[in-house]
């Protein structure tokens, strides 16, 4: 189902963004990745989203031209890294999921040695740096040592590093984990600021409900496959699962059943109902149907992101 | 597609100024590599510490070797040398011979421990991966941390130097045999720096590459001794040689032969021999031969019996000896008489230190295949991020 479902324009290669056809990629006996197709867009941020050992992480170390895939191509902005490796990395920032910090150096210092190893320009290099620290607010910790850094702290660190060349694609390997609201805030702003520039990003995650305000598409893959790509827009547009509560659970229960909708009882702390709608008007209808028949709904809302309505959709379609 | 389109065409002739710049480069790349190196590894304080215990341990060995030298020539030279003899030389010559050994003994144990990690031990750490994403080459992130290492080993070279410099100066020696012997220490480090280095782009874990780099060290020094002893064995064979005459009374045949002039007569017989020179190439992988070897000592004139040379003179001798083999040592081989005393110029060194370089370098170019990406083989578990 996965190559069926992707529609045959946008398979081909695009002139800039980064994109994976038929990648395959196997350690040993086991097959992380298989025919795997993958599609970044310049301009736009695409999350990458799969349980864990998916093969996210096989994917974006072949797209940040570490790993050879077995076969099928890749183009980072239409170049195959395999052949053309320096300049694919001079247009490739990447993020590992890893936290890898030379400890004993400072955090402007490894910015500096950064900007070194990509040959920019050595006029320029403390000004970049400058910039960065003052981007992902590290500027107070600047000439501390990484080791004091907080995960969180290093995280950004890690995302100001991948930054360091102003590189056109963006390969982000869970860049929200260890973040606090403030710092998600932030980075959610900063991606969508470097995607209104042009540039292609890709971010895998597993907080789906942050991919949400972020991603403009999505990737889903699972046990090494490509099992959906989807945009926000068809994700939102598929359906999504309401939860509502009432002061009145039995009378909420039973006006939804009066209306013939099919619903089931929440998971949550508070006594719920979860349904699912099929789009956006049909809910406003409800809760005006709701509230002017005398139910007293304290709650309605979606239940989920869009996002994860897919991935759950996904997961109970595989069991 | 276009990516062959926009790569620079095969030039026909390369101009000399890009061939700098390129060169440039390399070697730019590889400086930062060697900064960001020892920016790691000079702030941390154990470093200072331990070669802090390195220059007293070795201040300490120096004076009890001159301690000890003092107190020996007290007894043996109570009475005074007599005429014709050699007189002995200073304690310049025994210190510098012990702290040397010395020295070279604990470089090879700091070496692995400075370089036997540098490649896994970042990939461990999560950083290998993000220098390999980076424009630097495979070969400058591998002569990058060799040098790094190497220049920490190094380090522990200076801080040794002051008691070589202080032997030369107690007399006896040349400030040339200084010279030798910290150029030659210096490479000795660089091999087991090279080896450890390369080692640790091969393995998957630092413990496991530290613990290779050490055994490797081991065969060299202790390994290359028994292979040969054992390898002797094997040479059996035979030498056309005839009978000596010794003119002197004194020294009847099995003595040694050379010093008392002898001379050789008879028909050539065969005659059992062990043909040490197709197993001395064993011997010179020794850092021990190779460094002993290379450092000049003055030619002997006068018989030897009586003198005893020093340590480094004997080690050079017996390497030599091995590597002429009996056509060179065995008394009136081929009806010629031998010179007991080998002349410095079959030089055992070249060899070995070829050899260990080859080893070194055959290393770092498998670790420098194992750094290449976008890689297509990985050692068993390892994950390259």
């Amino acid at each position: 189902m996965s190559v069926s479902e992707i529609p045959e324009t946008t398979r081909a290669p695009l002139a800039s963004g980064v994109s994976a056809v038929g990648v395959s990629r196997r350690f040993g006996s086991v097959h992380a990745v298989e025919q795997m197709d993958f599609e970044a867009p310049a301009g736009r941020v695409t999350a990458l989203i799969g349980p864990n050992g998916a093969g996210k992480t096989t994917l974006l170390l072949m797209l940040a031209s570490l790993l050879q895939p077995d076969s099928g191509t890749i183009t980072v902005d239409g170049l195959d890294p395999a052949k053309d490796s320096a300049a694919v990395r001079r247009r490739l920032g990447w993020m590992p999921d890893t936290l890898g910090v030379w400890e004993s150096l400072t955090a402007r210092e490894i910015l500096v040695q950064m900007a070194r190893f990509y040959r920019l320009p050595k006029a320029g290099i403390d000004a970049r740096v400058a910039e960065l620290l003052a981007l992902v607010r590290l500027e107070e910790l600047a000439d501390q040592p990484a080791r004091v850094l907080s995960k969180g702290q290093q995280q950004r660190l890690s995302l100001a590093r991948a930054l360091v060349h102003d590189p056109s694609v963006l390969l982000l390997d869970e860049p929200a984990a260890g973040l606090d609201p403030g710092s998600r805030v932030e980075l959610r702003t900063l991606l969508r600021n470097l995607a209104a520039a042009g540039k292609s990003i890709v971010v895998s995650s597993h907080v789906l409900s942050e991919l949400d305000e972020i991603a403009d598409g999505a990737v889903f893959v699972n046990q090494g496959r490509t099992v959906k790509q989807q945009t926000i827009e068809e994700a939102a547009q598929q359906g999504r699962r309401y939860a509502i509560t009432a002061l009145d659970p039995a009378a909420l229960a039973a006006k939804l059943t009066e209306l013939g909708l099919e619903f089931k009882a929440g998971s949550g702390r508070r006594p719920s109902v979860s349904l699912l709608l099929s789009h956006d008007d049909g809910a406003a209808a409800l809760l005006r149907d709701l509230v002017t028949a005398g139910i007293a709904v304290v709650s309605f809302g979606p239940a989920s992101g869009a996002l994860e309505e897919t991935y759950m959709s996904l997961e109970t379609e595989r069991k | 597609m276009s990516a062959e389109k926009t790569l620079p065409g095969p030039a026909s002739a390369p101009d000399p100024a890009e061939v700098r710049g390129a060169v440039a480069g390399y070697l730019g790349g590889i400086r930062d590599v060697v900064v960001l190196e020892m920016k790691q590894r000079l702030r941390s304080r154990g470093w200072y510490i331990m070669l802090g215990i390195w220059f007293v341990v070795i201040a300490l060995v120096t004076a009890l070797t001159w301690a000890g030298w003092n107190a020996s020539m007290e007894v043996r030279y109570s009475t005074p040398v007599p005429d014709g003899m050699p007189q002995p030389d200073g304690p310049g010559s025994a210190i510098f011979e012990v702290v040397l050994a010395f020295v070279l003994l604990f470089a090879l144990l700091v070496a692995p421990a400075l370089s036997a990690n540098a490649v896994n031990g970042d990939r461990a750490g999560g950083t290998l991966a993000i220098l390999q994403v980076t424009l630097l080459t495979p070969g400058q992130i591998l002569w990058g941390k060799f040098c790094a290492a190497w220049l920490a080993a190094i380090a522990f070279l200076a801080a040794s130097a002051p008691f070589l410099i202080f032997a030369v100066l107690l007399g006896g020696l040349t400030p040339g045999h200084v010279l030798v012997s910290l150029v030659m220490l210096a490479v000795e480090v660089a091999v087991i720096c090279g080896i450890g280095v390369g080692i640790s782009a091969l393995a998957g874990r630092p413990l496991f590459s530290i613990v290779v780099t050490y055994l490797t060290v081991a065969a060299l020094v202790v390994g290359s001794l028994i292979a040969f002893g054992l390898g002797v064995q094997l040479t059996q064979g035979t030498i056309k040689a005839n009978q000596a005459q010794y003119n002197s009374a004194e020294f009847g045949p099995g003595a040694y032969p050379g010093s008392p002039e002898y001379t050789c007569s008879g028909p050539l017989v065969e005659q059992d021999a062990l043909r040490t020179e197709r197993v001395a190439w064993l011997l010179a992988l020794n850092p021990y031969v190779v460094v002993a070897d290379a450092i000049p000592y003055p030619e002997r004139k006068t018989p030897s019996y009586y003198y005893s040379g020093g340590m480094i003179e004997n080690i050079s001798q017996g390497a030599r000896a091995a590597l002429a083999g009996p056509e060179g040592t065995y008394a009136c081989a081929n009806g010629k008489v031998q010179p007991q005393y080998l002349q410095q110029t079959t030089p055992l060194w070249p060899l070995g230190l070829a050899l260990q370089l080859g080893l070194a370098g055959l290393l770092l170019w498998l670790g420098w295949r194992a750094l290449h990406t976008p890689a297509r083989r990985l050692a068993a578990g390892t994950r390259i991020a």
